[in-house]
């Protein structure tokens, strides 16, 4: 079962609502409370990064019955060097984005802590690519 | 691992019960359904918050307690009042004197249930040191724990996993009793208490195998005894000589003392809404820099709980005018409390935990993955014939939750009003199914009232 949301990039008033929406879905299922945590967490941390640095973006989860699939694509600025994005405090955000309490540059680090696998892929100037896995018999 | 413990106080009185679904359009859990005329609650969904009680009209809605007949006459009965039924009374009754118009009424024994807050205030300080999850949820009250157990599975693990005083007072008294002579056996501890959320945690608690609560009693019920012993009784006021507890102790079940004590920082948040709109910000992780929570299911705290008589914001400022009186007493005695349960802390630090909370599973479409997502696409097939303004004459409060209705093989899509009228004009449904359709909703007979031109009665 695929769903998907539209992410608007800067609004961070209504920032949460498309991770929201995932996670009420998401407890129709018998999943573990740990799984649940680390969708909820993940995809919030994912949505707030095309809220703070992108344009627009779509957040598409994939549910089966064995993995939950997630694709957050955004038009944007992209991200130059994966690598030091990854690094712990690492972060590009303004200052006006660091004054409303977001940008202390742990969004990715803790969005791979919060998944079982991640890809994350980028195009300098067009936009960003983030894959997310999680099997659910791995967080029973 | 789930939660199976469904046990509830809440209830629905079917001679009163008119179906007329006020209950069901409150209910924040979406546990309520209207089925032949009745309101009827789903139990893996309740959390015995009582809200549906508020707004009942027919007043069918009703907290089952174990009532004051179930007093064993011979055991050494012992009553334990909470704070805020002494809130109940006007000022011009001592404490004293409502504590023994309780007695009077049938114990041979009262204690204030505040007394355990100094122990409280002690643990607190040690769950802080030991690394708990943040921010910690307070374990207080009843109904959030389950509320979290039902629509927040991911958040069990951060509830406090400490008994609430009505625990500690019971198993301070059951230790001090033994040491007089009086054993288990003999004992009968009943908690009067302010709300149905407090006789489920003293019958089915959450964490514990067996509450050290024996019974609870209506709060209403001991009320409207002890005013009648107040009204007869004319005698001019005993007063406390000393404080036997912190002052502010008194204000522990209202909202935001509870919260002064843990180490950190920390949020009182009070009212079903607020304590959801929070929870679901918790649970996306949006909050990251706070240490612990606390949380009330009612508006004030427990004096907004709905087995209060009284107004809840009269008895929250009585209660402050008492805080007063025990600080007076406080410092004339050079600052002492003399609090007798605090001879007994190590021994009641030591029983003092529960066990882990589990989720419940209320939400569960299907045990299955794989039937659970045949079943969520049902669903939003579904929700394409809906009208979506959740009018609840199918009996459900929501679109959504007919849905989810149908696809658990609850209900039929005819259910739906306006689908029915769909259904009718394609000839799938003549008027006669249609009619027993809502009869089987809303009750039979229900549309016997309305009439025909010819002033004939409808079949």
């Amino acid at each position: 079962m695929k769903i998907e949301y539209y992410i608007e990039g800067g609004n961070f008033s209504t920032a949460g609502s498309a991770s929201s929406e995932v996670k009420k879905t998401l407890k129709q299922f018998n999943i573990s409370p740990l799984l649940l945590r680390k969708v909820a967490v993940a995809l919030y941390e994912a949505e707030m990064n095309v809220v703070a640095h992108a344009y627009r973006g779509i957040m598409s989860v994939d549910i089966q019955p064995f993995c939950i699939w997630v694709v957050v694509e955004d038009e944007g600025p992209g991200i130059e060097d994966i690598g030091k994005a990854m690094e712990e405090g690492f972060s590009t955000a303004t200052e006006e984005v660091r004054q409303m309490g977001f940008g202390a540059g742990m969004g990715l680090p803790n969005i791979k802590k919060n998944s079982d696998e991640m890809t994350l892929t980028s195009t300098p100037g067009v936009g960003t690519r983030l894959e997310l896995s999680y099997f659910v018999k791995l967080n029973n | 691992m789930k939660d199976r413990n469904y046990a509830h106080s809440i209830q629905i009185d079917p001679d009163r019960c008119i179906g007329c679904s006020h209950c069901m359009r409150v209910c924040s859990t979406g546990a309520i359904r209207i089925v032949d005329g009745y309101a009827c609650i789903q139990p893996e969904r309740c959390v015995d918050c009582g809200e549906c009680f508020r707004v009942c009209p027919q007043r069918a809605v009703y907290a089952k307690d174990d009532g004051l007949a179930s007093l064993p006459p011979e055991n050494y009965k012992i009553a334990l009042v909470p704070s805020v039924f002494i809130g109940q009374f006007p000022s011009e009754y001592s404490a004293t004197q409502v504590l023994n118009a309780v007695k009077q009424v049938g114990f041979d024994e009262v204690f204030e249930v505040e007394q355990a807050v100094d122990f409280m205030k002690e643990a607190y300080r040690s769950v802080a040191k030991g690394d708990p999850p943040h921010p910690l949820i307070s374990s207080y009250c009843p109904a959030v724990v389950r509320l979290i157990q039902v629509r927040y599975p991911s958040l069990t693990e951060q509830i406090m996993l400490l008994k609430a005083p009505h625990d500690i007072a019971a198993l301070y008294l059951r230790r001090s009793k033994v040491k007089k002579g009086i054993g288990p056996e003999k004992l009968s501890i009943y908690y009067v208490t302010p709300c149905a959320a407090k006789i489920v945690a003293a019958r089915a608690p959450v964490g514990e195998v067996k509450s050290p609560i024996d019974g609870t009693v209506n709060m209403t019920e001991i009320y409207n005894k002890a005013s009648k012993i107040l009204h007869s009784f004319k005698k001019p006021g005993l007063h406390k000589t000393f404080a036997n507890m912190s002052p502010d102790s008194v204000n522990w079940s209202l909202s935001g003392t509870e919260k002064k004590y843990f180490p950190g920082r920390s949020l009182a948040i009070d009212g079903m809404d607020n304590v959801i709109e929070f929870l679901e910000k918790l649970e996306s992780g949006h909050i990251s820099d706070i240490d612990f929570l606390e949380m009330r299911a009612c508006d004030q705290g427990c004096a907004g709980g709905i087995l209060c008589p009284g107004n809840r914001f009269l008895a929250v400022e009585r209660l402050e005018q008492r805080q007063k009186r025990l600080q007076k007493l406080k410092d004339a005695d050079n600052g002492k409390v003399r609090n007798p349960l605090m001879d007994y802390k190590e021994t009641l630090h030591a029983v003092s935990g529960v066990d882990p909370v589990y989720p419940r599973g209320g939400l569960l479409l299907d045990e299955d993955m794989e039937k659970t997502l045949i079943k969520l696409q049902r669903i939003e097939r579904l929700m394409t014939y809906f009208p979506g303004f959740d009018c609840g004459a199918c009996g459900a409060p929501g679109c959504r939750n007919l849905a989810e209705d149908i696809v658990k093989g609850k209900a039929s899509i005819s259910h739906c009003v306006f689908v029915q009228r769909v259904m009718e004009k394609n000839y799938k449904l003549s008027p006669d199914q249609a009619f027993v359709v809502i009869e089987k909703i809303w009750g039979k007979n229900r549309l016997n009232k309305y009439r025909d031109s010819h002033g004939n009665q409808s079949e």
